[in-house]
């Protein structure tokens, strides 16, 4: 092997997933303070082309907040070898950042209020309402488009899963400190990246005939069109999510449950691609 | 019966009442957020007159004018809500979620995967302006 090469593994991964997350919720509090969920795509709109370098804080926020879930995945990848005498309720707590990573990135595709986060807020609310006992529950609590508009997934973006997001991680967070000094690099790429790459806004158009969703819900969405909504949109997503909760790096049966995980993937990587291609 | 909880569980007495007041505290929090206050109607005027055969796209439902009858369908797909776009050529409407197709005077369904039918509104035609009132 050559000298000086260096393993995917050996990347700092953890330290730019954090470092993009500072970013994450820095550009998210300058974006809020124009953002008004009363009207949320006029309020969308606005930022981005009236108010002044709203579109490049908005581009921030969105594009960091989606590295910082990229990167905690690599970095989940890249140490779970290493975890083995992780405690399991530890493995329990940080594994679980991953879905509400994604609750945070969902949530704010529909705080957009564009076709593509009007769509997402409707048939997560219809997915949720479809859990029986629960649904009801559930779906007053975290989304309600249509009774109670955009408040509560405001509210639940930017309180409660940073909440509990921080509270799953913050063990960890407390361990491994990060000296930003070191993520210059990092830190002024996505600064540069978010000058030139706008963040997607869809505007609803006459004679509209294909919305796709954000791109972590475009198996999903495909899904939905041959299955029930509680098969494809509850128990679907929960069959990954519980393999991944009982792949506890030093468990004995982590085999079976990585099995599972990575044939997930491969048929939801495959339903993506349909309907991205739709 | 302190010394038998805290054998079993490892939780003194006063932790276990705690443990249990906070269970009877999920009832009513449960109940509290799953009561849908009912929706107050939304009557809405349309001051521009339609032709006959013509229609109003409006953000909840479309309204149609053929002569004899006027109805108003709602824009809401009955799979999971995403807002459904009217083709006037085939005269149906389609949902860009997941492409379920309504026919546009009955609602039916045409093609899945929604199952229900689309709801109809309550429309009053008038003579002047507003020329219709929309009771969503």
């Amino acid at each position: 092997m050559a000298r000086g090469r260096i393993s995917w593994q050996a990347i700092k991964w953890g330290a730019w997933a954090l470092s993009s997350l500072y970013v994450s919720l820095l550009s998210g509090i300058v974006v809020g303070i124009q953002y008004d969920y009363i009207t949320p795509f006029y309020s969308t709109t606005a930022i981005d082309l009236l108010v002044p370098y709203g579109r490049f804080f908005r581009s921030l926020h969105f594009f960091s907040s989606q590295f910082f879930f990229f990167f905690t995945c690599i970095h989940l990848a890249a140490v779970y070898g290493k975890s083995e005498k992780l405690p399991y309720r530890e493995w329990l707590k940080l594994s679980g950042t991953l879905p509400i990573i994604l609750l945070l990135l969902f949530t704010g595709y529909i705080l957009r209020g564009d076709n593509t986060g009007a769509s997402a807020g409707m048939i997560a609310e219809n997915i949720i309402n479809r859990i029986p006992l629960l649904g009801q529950v559930l779906d007053n609590l975290f989304f309600s488009v249509s009774g109670s508009g955009l408040r509560k997934v405001y509210v639940h973006h930017v309180i409660t899963f940073d909440f509990m997001l921080l509270l799953c991680a913050w063990s960890h967070l407390r361990i491994y400190r990060v000296n930003v000094q070191d993520q210059k690099v990092l830190i002024a790429a996505m600064l540069f990246f978010s000058i030139i790459v706008s963040a997607p806004l869809e505007p609803e158009h006459l004679g509209t005939t294909y919305i796709a969703g954000p791109w972590f819900f475009l198996g999903l969405q495909e899904l939905l069109r041959y299955l029930h909504p509680l098969l494809a949109g509850v128990a679907m997503p929960g069959m990954f999510l519980t393999a991944l909760l009982a792949a506890h790096p030093g468990g004995s049966k982590k085999p079976i449950f990585l099995s599972i995980m990575a044939l997930w993937l491969g048929v939801y990587a495959v339903l993506s691609c349909v309907a991205w291609l739709r | 019966m302190t010394r038998i909880l805290q054998t079993r569980t490892g939780w003194s007495r006063r932790e276990f009442f705690v443990f249990l007041g906070s269970l009877t505290l999920i009832y009513p929090i449960c109940r509290f957020a799953a009561f849908h206050v009912p929706k107050k109607p939304v009557l809405i005027n349309i001051s521009k007159p339609i032709l006959t055969g013509g229609y109003f796209v409006a953000n909840d439902f479309v309204l149609f004018d053929r002569g004899d009858s006027v109805w108003a369908l709602s824009r809401k797909c009955t799979h999971l809500g995403c807002k459904l776009t009217y083709h006037e050529d085939r005269d149906i409407f389609e949902c860009p979620c997941h492409q379920s197709q309504f026919h546009a005077e009955t609602g039916k369904v045409i093609r899945g995967p929604a199952t229900k039918p689309l709801a109809f509104f309550p429309v009053e035609k008038r003579a002047s302006d507003p020329f219709y009132v929309v009771t969503t």
